[in-house]
């Protein structure tokens, strides 16, 4: 215990604790402290003296020092410090990814704008298949109706050929060919109403040209009668002609003349004839 | 920053996960310490960037050779700040240093160095003045060149023309006086 006191007064812990001891001397004052409880307990408060002056004489390191310290020891940065530098570390973290999420956003648009053009050009050409389609289908409906048109007139001049057949007061008259002994022709005539009608579906003539017209002629008392024009044509639409209107006739005749007609029958060019 | 939690440990934890080589332990020596190694150093280097690079070093070296610590021949903080200022002496003998601080020949000029000092430091620490003019100068400058500057107790007596139980018994006296106040 004595020993101890007079050790502590000696003033060779506090150069321990201040490093200023040989080793030699070292292992002494540790001998010595590992005997002496008090001199542990001298040792320990002269240390924790010269801690809190080291302490209280501090100089503050700099902001970035203690993330190199870390980062040689191979510690990813903690937490703490991730609130020093927030924005910053932040900011170079999230550019790469900013920077990939971009990347990824324009590959998306142009992926987008492709299946656009894409599907926007398909639209375009079904579009344009539709339109066709429907230019078609109207080009058939007209045919069509014109069809219906044609057949209910034909349908109609049938029926009134009918009707005339069953008439007695219609007469029909057959016309001869005169030039070409084929040629021949039938005119229904009804003396007491004075109408004239061709029939084009019984009518075997040469197609005239664009400068010539047929010429239907009334002989009356011996004189030709002018009864009016018509055209033999192949895709004539109408079977009954109406001519113009005679009440007397002893025969009808046709000629080939100028178009229009003329007003006299150019008898080298009677085609047909009949009586009545 | 100022809302920077500082990781604190007692004196068993640091040194067991010291040890164990738990990253743990050095965050909070340096929450801790860095400030008060830091001023053992600066106080024998003066270059802040070379004095930052031997904080560094002494962190490293604390770290790498935690397993040497035995605390039966004192406390953690004692042989940290032996580290830090052993290799502040080091460097401040090196060829290279000398080299480039000619100007800063901090051995032969000690009114220098403790001019500097009551400028450069601790400032922002209120409390230490007091303190600093508590001690009585001469056991004051005896301390701070061996505590702090990195004198042999002999070095300081040739310095200061004391003789050498002179500048022992001051440096009890002040270390005394330190823990008088400190309690």
């Amino acid at each position: 215990m004595e020993e101890g006191k007079a050790y502590i007064e000696s003033g060779i812990l506090e150069l321990y604790v201040l490093g200023q001891l040989s080793a030699q001397e070292q292992l002494e004052v540790q001998a010595m402290a590992s005997t002496y409880p008090e001199v542990k307990q001298e040792m320990e408060a002269i240390e924790i003296a010269m801690e809190k002056y080291a302490v209280q004489n501090a100089v503050k390191p700099s902001v970035g020092l203690e993330n190199k310290i870390f980062e040689r020891i191979g510690i990813a940065i903690p937490q703490q410090e991730a609130k020093v530098i927030p924005l910053n570390a932040e900011q170079r973290t999230d550019y790469p990814a900013k920077i990939r999420s971009l990347r990824l956003a324009l590959v998306a648009c142009i992926a987008l704008l492709i299946v656009s053009v894409a599907a926007l050009y398909s639209a375009h050409s079904d579009l344009g298949s539709a339109r066709d389609q429907i230019a078609s289908l109207s080009a058939d409906r007209e045919k069509f109706s014109s069809t219906v048109n044609y057949m209910k007139a034909t349908n109609a001049d049938l029926n009134k050929i009918v009707a005339i057949a069953d008439d007695p007061s219609w007469k029909t008259i057959k016309l001869a060919g005169q030039k070409n002994p084929g040629d021949n022709m039938v005119v229904y005539w009804h003396p007491k109403d004075k109408h004239v009608m061709v029939n084009t579906n019984k009518m075997v003539l040469p197609a005239n040209d664009k400068a010539h017209q047929y010429q239907l002629w009334a002989l009356v008392n011996g004189k030709p009668v002018d009864l009016g024009v018509f055209d033999v044509n192949a895709d004539s639409s109408q079977i009954l002609v109406n001519m113009k209107e005679i009440g007397i006739a002893q025969a009808f005749a046709v000629t080939l003349e100028q178009r229009g007609g003329s007003p006299t029958p150019t008898m080298e060019q009677m085609m047909v004839m009949g009586g009545v | 920053m100022a809302a920077t939690k500082k990781i604190s440990l007692s004196e068993e934890e640091l040194v067991s996960k010291l040890k164990s080589q738990d990253t743990l332990a050095i965050q909070a020596l340096y929450d801790m310490y860095s400030g008060a190694l830091l001023g053992v150093i600066s106080r024998v280097i003066q270059h802040t960037e070379v004095a930052e690079d031997l904080l560094q070093e002494t962190f490293i070296k604390i770290w790498n050779s935690a397993g040497s610590y035995d605390n039966s021949k004192g406390r953690l903080f004692t042989w940290m700040m032996n580290i830090a200022r052993n290799l502040s002496i080091d460097k401040l003998r090196s060829k290279d240093f000398k080299n480039s601080n000619k100007n800063q020949d901090i051995e032969n000029n000690v009114d220098f160095i403790d001019a500097q000092k009551e400028v450069t430091f601790n400032a922002d620490l209120l409390g230490i003045k007091e303190l600093v003019t508590s001690l009585k100068p001469e056991f004051k400058t005896v301390l701070d060149m061996v505590y702090f500057k990195g004198y042999t107790h002999v070095e300081a007596a040739e310095e200061l023309n004391l003789p050498l139980g002179t500048v022992k018994t001051r440096i009890r006296m002040g270390i005394m006086e330190l823990r008088k106040n400190f309690n």
